[in-house]
């Protein structure tokens, strides 16, 4: 073949393969690239602001039943309910109350009913120092032992602050201690996580960074 | 003036011409050049109309092949200079007339940069956002607005040189020398300016330890200047063997040297690295030994590096031994370069910086096809590009297209081994 | 006289015949070639809504005069109800004076629920698939910042879990921001107010601020954001939660429309154990100025980089 019609060959050649390109392209052979791996909705109670206790002002402004909290229904006005001990200085929550489990203060320090409520007027509360404070009034009760907690609390670095920083524009509401915190078992519930990251480009979830981890 | 702007455009107008005539091999070649293009082209609409979700980057990678091959081409521009350097330093003689090819060669490197630093962005659609004076351009604080100014900068400065040179041989005319010597040296430190800019885009980012480091601008100059010469030793292989351009085995083995040195310093850039990374044992040396041994189960990129490497070593030993100087030898040698330095420069310090991520993160990376296809396109467009420069200056380098023959029947329509030698 | 260029080369012989061959072979390959160029292009056809004149000339943020931010805003509402068929509120916000944002971020309070994660997704219209979360919760173990030993994807029956605390990761609004010094077109800069914002109809998508970012806070549209209709939220601010687009950088803004209204960030006010706190600096009432006065022990993350973040990491107990 002489160098003439090689050239022909390769320009026919040539030709062939635009034709074939011009039609690949216009029928997408190679499909499309971009693909999606399916991410499931994240349950709306992941974003949920409410917190994870009412407390007995939230019940007085929200005009719930209050009459679980009228002691003398039951109790009487004149005697002080006794507290019972067991072997181990635990306390013995009576059967009427077995909805209480008691957890606050290690190494049993703080299972004396009547650090707290107060024994001559049941919807009460008393401090250590003598003062007495209403069913709504808990906070101060809290912090009356637990300083430094309630000095942070106070300045706004503790618990759960909500509505608007700039105090001159609108209103904020500070949430009380039992909104979080349990009285009676005040550790904070642990809870199932949110779910966790997905990667663009693959259906797993993000590669662990390590595998040797303590 | 008007007939000096019709001679331009009739000059203008045969290079164009003669860039669609050949023999069977340029048809061949180009017409292979053309259909790669076309793929890329067809990948990159894709990508427009999807987005970069069509590449293998994410938010932990976010930076790829593309930026990878920036990188390693705007080294590929600036070794264009050491060719000049000689030439015009030094008054090499040997070197003299194939200057200009790898002048030219650099236009075709930054022709590349440009693309794909385009096909990078994820809107390119505002591009004159980055305009001087129309959008806002955030320099000199921003490196990567030195970058643009640098890189057209050079562009015109080499479309300057080359474009003179050329027209004046086509002329028959002796260029004067005040229009195109002091480019020349401007170019000079241009080139070395161009890739240290690059390089700064890594090492000032304090964030990535992996880049942050002095060594980055050093070891970029020094392997630019293995690969480059390199690609342009190759480039005058091919010049000598498909034209009867006249290039001698001197200036070859002149490039050779220039290779040889560079690579013996790009080798002890690397020994430096290594050593500092891995012998103080601090935390910062995770994303190397992700790219050397691999991290936590995770190893994609250490056959790349390590290949590298190899290569790397291969190539310097061959560079070094006297008994390998013949120029057998010499094409393997720079296949070795420029495919190690590719490697190390862009799979090899792009795509560690990102893993792990600052936060710890390991997600890996691999380009996807649509990326892929989009590569070989710039790569097909600008060794079309470089095809074309060749194809006219050649030509008339030799005399066989010039003013004196303009209105004859174009007979060297038929392909250039057919024009008889000249002497160069 | 003979002149070599002008001998006849071997094989052709002159005349018309020749030409015209060869020029109707030429041009039939230049007609397929430019055939398959025009095919190669036609993914385009799929292209609607990228861009129009509008928006392709819209000048930079700071440049816009009020008359053109109006428009501009208007522009906006116009194509978020079209898109999701909710009318927005979309505003221009500016920094208030004397203001400078803190955020402080308890670590011996935080269980690393993600309730923050999610609450800013819905709070900021992020797009949910492919998924844009501003914020990401690292584990990390007792004793240890290395971020090697973080595990983002930890996934218990219940947190927090025993031997780990867990720290958040958000845009620490730095004072000397990376990201800020390497955006080639000043799409990303420092407000008045501390907050680093981004104007997303000017940045370019070329993610050098992603890679500068020692926080990996920065986020980049891969793709079109994806917002479920019923889930977007109308209350919008220009530099701030207004749906992005394909191609541009986004990033925690401190929730700019609400924290330039006076209200706290959708984060903090989900957050069950109040780990978060969030305020003026400059005002010595708040309660980010009297943890910064009364705790002892601070971690700014990736200190010895200088990007002096704006987020301080403390501990109680």
């Amino acid at each position: 073949m002489n160098a003439r019609s090689k050239t022909s060959v390769v320009l026919r050649i040539l030709m062939i393969l635009f034709i074939g390109l011009a039609g690949a392209f216009l029928a997408d052979l190679w499909g499309h690239p971009q693909r999606l791996y399916p991410i499931p909705e994240v349950d709306p109670s992941v974003i949920d602001t409410a917190t994870v206790r009412q407390s007995y002002a939230d019940l007085i402004r929200a005009k719930a039943d209050l009459s679980d909290f009228d002691c003398y229904t039951c109790h009487e006005k004149s005697k002080p309910p006794p507290l019972r001990f067991d072997a181990n200085q635990n306390i013995i929550i009576p059967k009427e109350h077995a909805d209480i489990v008691m957890g606050h203060g290690r190494h049993n320090r703080n299972n004396n009913c009547f650090n707290c409520h107060n024994e001559t007027n049941l919807e009460q509360f008393q401090t250590k120092d003598g003062r007495e404070l209403k069913l709504s009034e808990s906070t101060p009760l809290c912090g009356s032992c637990h300083g430094p907690t309630y000095r942070d609390w106070e300045a706004g670095a503790h618990g759960r602050i909500s509505g608007y920083w700039n105090r001159e524009l609108g209103a904020f509401t500070r949430k009380d201690c039992v909104n979080c915190h349990n009285p009676h078992s005040p550790g904070f519930p642990p809870r199932k996580p949110g779910p966790g990251p997905h990667l663009l480009h693959s259906a797993g979830e993000a590669v662990a960074a390590s595998e040797s981890k303590p | 003036m008007r007939r000096a702007i019709r001679n331009y455009l009739v000059f203008l107008w045969r290079c164009a011409r003669v860039a669609f005539v050949g023999d069977w091999r340029y048809y061949a070649w180009m017409g292979l050049l053309t259909i790669f293009c076309l793929l890329g082209l067809n990948a990159y609409a894709k990508q427009f109309v999807h987005g970069l979700i069509t590449t293998g980057m994410s938010d932990e990678v976010s930076w790829g092949v593309y930026i990878a091959n920036f990188t390693f081409l705007v080294g590929v521009a600036a070794a264009a200079v050491m060719m000049v350097i000689p030439v015009y330093i030094y008054n090499n003689e040997e070197l003299h007339d194939l200057v200009i090819f790898g002048e030219l060669l650099a236009v075709a490197a930054i022709l590349m940069c440009l693309a794909f630093v385009t096909v990078d962005l994820g809107r390119p659609d505002r591009f004159w956002h980055l305009i001087p004076g129309i959008g806002e351009f955030n320099f000199p604080a921003s490196m990567l607005s030195w970058d643009v100014i640098v890189l057209n900068g050079y562009l015109l400065l080499n479309v300057h040189i080359c474009g003179y040179l050329l027209y004046c041989r086509y002329r028959n005319r002796k260029p004067a020398k005040w229009f195109y010597i002091p480019f020349v040296f401007i170019a000079i430190v241009w080139a070395v300016s161009i890739h240290t800019v690059t390089a700064f885009l890594y090492v000032g980012l304090g964030g990535r330890p992996f880049w942050n480091s002095a060594i980055v601008g050093p070891r970029f100059l020094a392997s630019a200047f293995t690969a480059g010469p390199a690609l342009i030793i190759l480039a005058l292989q091919i010049i000598r063997g498909v034209t009867r351009y006249h290039i001698s085995d001197k200036a070859l083995l002149t490039l050779r040297s220039i290779v040889q040195v560079s690579m013996l310093i790009n080798v002890f850039l690397l020994a430096n690295e290594v050593f500092k990374e891995f012998y103080s044992g601090n935390l910062h040396v995770i994303s190397s030994k992700y790219l050397y041994v691999g991290l936590h189960g995770h190893h994609a990129l250490v056959p790349w590096i390590w290949t590298a490497i190899t290569f790397n070593l291969i190539a310097m030993i061959l560079l070094v031994l006297p008994v390998t100087r013949s120029l057998r030898w010499l094409n393997l040698t720079c296949v070795l370069c420029i495919v190690g330095i590719w490697i190390e420069k862009g799979m090899g310090l792009v795509i560690p910086g990102f893993i792990p991520t600052p936060l710890g993160e390991m997600v890996e990376y691999s380009p996807s096809l649509n990326e892929t296809l989009i590569c070989f396109g710039i790569w097909s467009f600008g060794l079309l590009c470089y095809t074309i420069f060749l194809r006219m200056s050649v030509p008339i380098l030799q005399g066989t297209l010039s003013k004196a023959n303009e209105g004859q029947p174009e007979l060297e329509m038929a392909g250039p081994e057919f024009s008889p030698a000249r002497p160069s | 006289m003979s002149d070599p260029i002008h001998a006849n080369p071997a094989g052709a012989t002159p005349g018309n015949g020749t030409s015209r061959r060869s020029f109707l072979r030429t041009s039939a390959v230049l007609t397929t070639g430019l055939a398959a160029l025009a095919a190669s292009l036609a993914p385009l056809r799929e292209l609607s809504d990228f861009t129009s004149a509008e928006k392709f000339f819209q000048k930079y943020y700071k440049e816009l005069t009020p008359a053109e931010m109006a428009a501009v805003l208007k522009r906006i509402e116009r194509e978020v109800e079209k898109q999701y068929g909710i009318r927005p509120h979309v505003r221009d916000l500016k920094p208030m004076d004397g203001v400078e944002f803190v955020y402080a971020h308890n670590l011996t309070r935080c269980i690393g629920c993600r309730k923050c994660v999610h609450a800013c997704v819905a709070e900021n219209n992020q797009s949910r698939n492919p998924e844009i979360q501003y914020i990401r919760v690292l584990r990390l173990p007792h004793g240890s910042l290395d971020m090697e030993k973080a595990e983002h994807n930890y996934a218990p029956e219940q947190v927090p879990e025993k031997g780990y605390f867990y720290m958040p990761v958000q845009c620490q609004q730095c004072k000397n921001p990376p990201c800020v010094k390497v955006c080639p077109v000043h799409a990303t800069w420092q407000e008045a107010d501390g907050i680093t914002v981004i104007d997303y109809d000017w940045c370019i998508g070329c993610r050098y601020c992603e890679a500068a970012c020692p926080y990996w806070a920065r986020r980049f549209n891969f793709a079109k954001p994806s917002i479920p209709k019923d889930k977007i939220n109308p209350d919008m601010a220009y530099l701030g939660n207004r749906p992005r687009r394909q191609g541009v950088m986004e990033k925690c803004h401190f929730c700019i429309q609400r924290t330039r209204v006076g209200r706290y960030p959708a984060c903090l006010e989900v957050c069950p154990t109040g780990a978060r706190k969030f305020g003026n600096i400059l005002d010595p009432n708040s309660e980010v100025s009297h943890i910064l006065r009364t705790k002892r022990v601070f971690i700014q993350l990736k200190e010895e980089l200088g990007t002096s973040p704006r987020f301080f990491y403390y501990f109680d107990v």
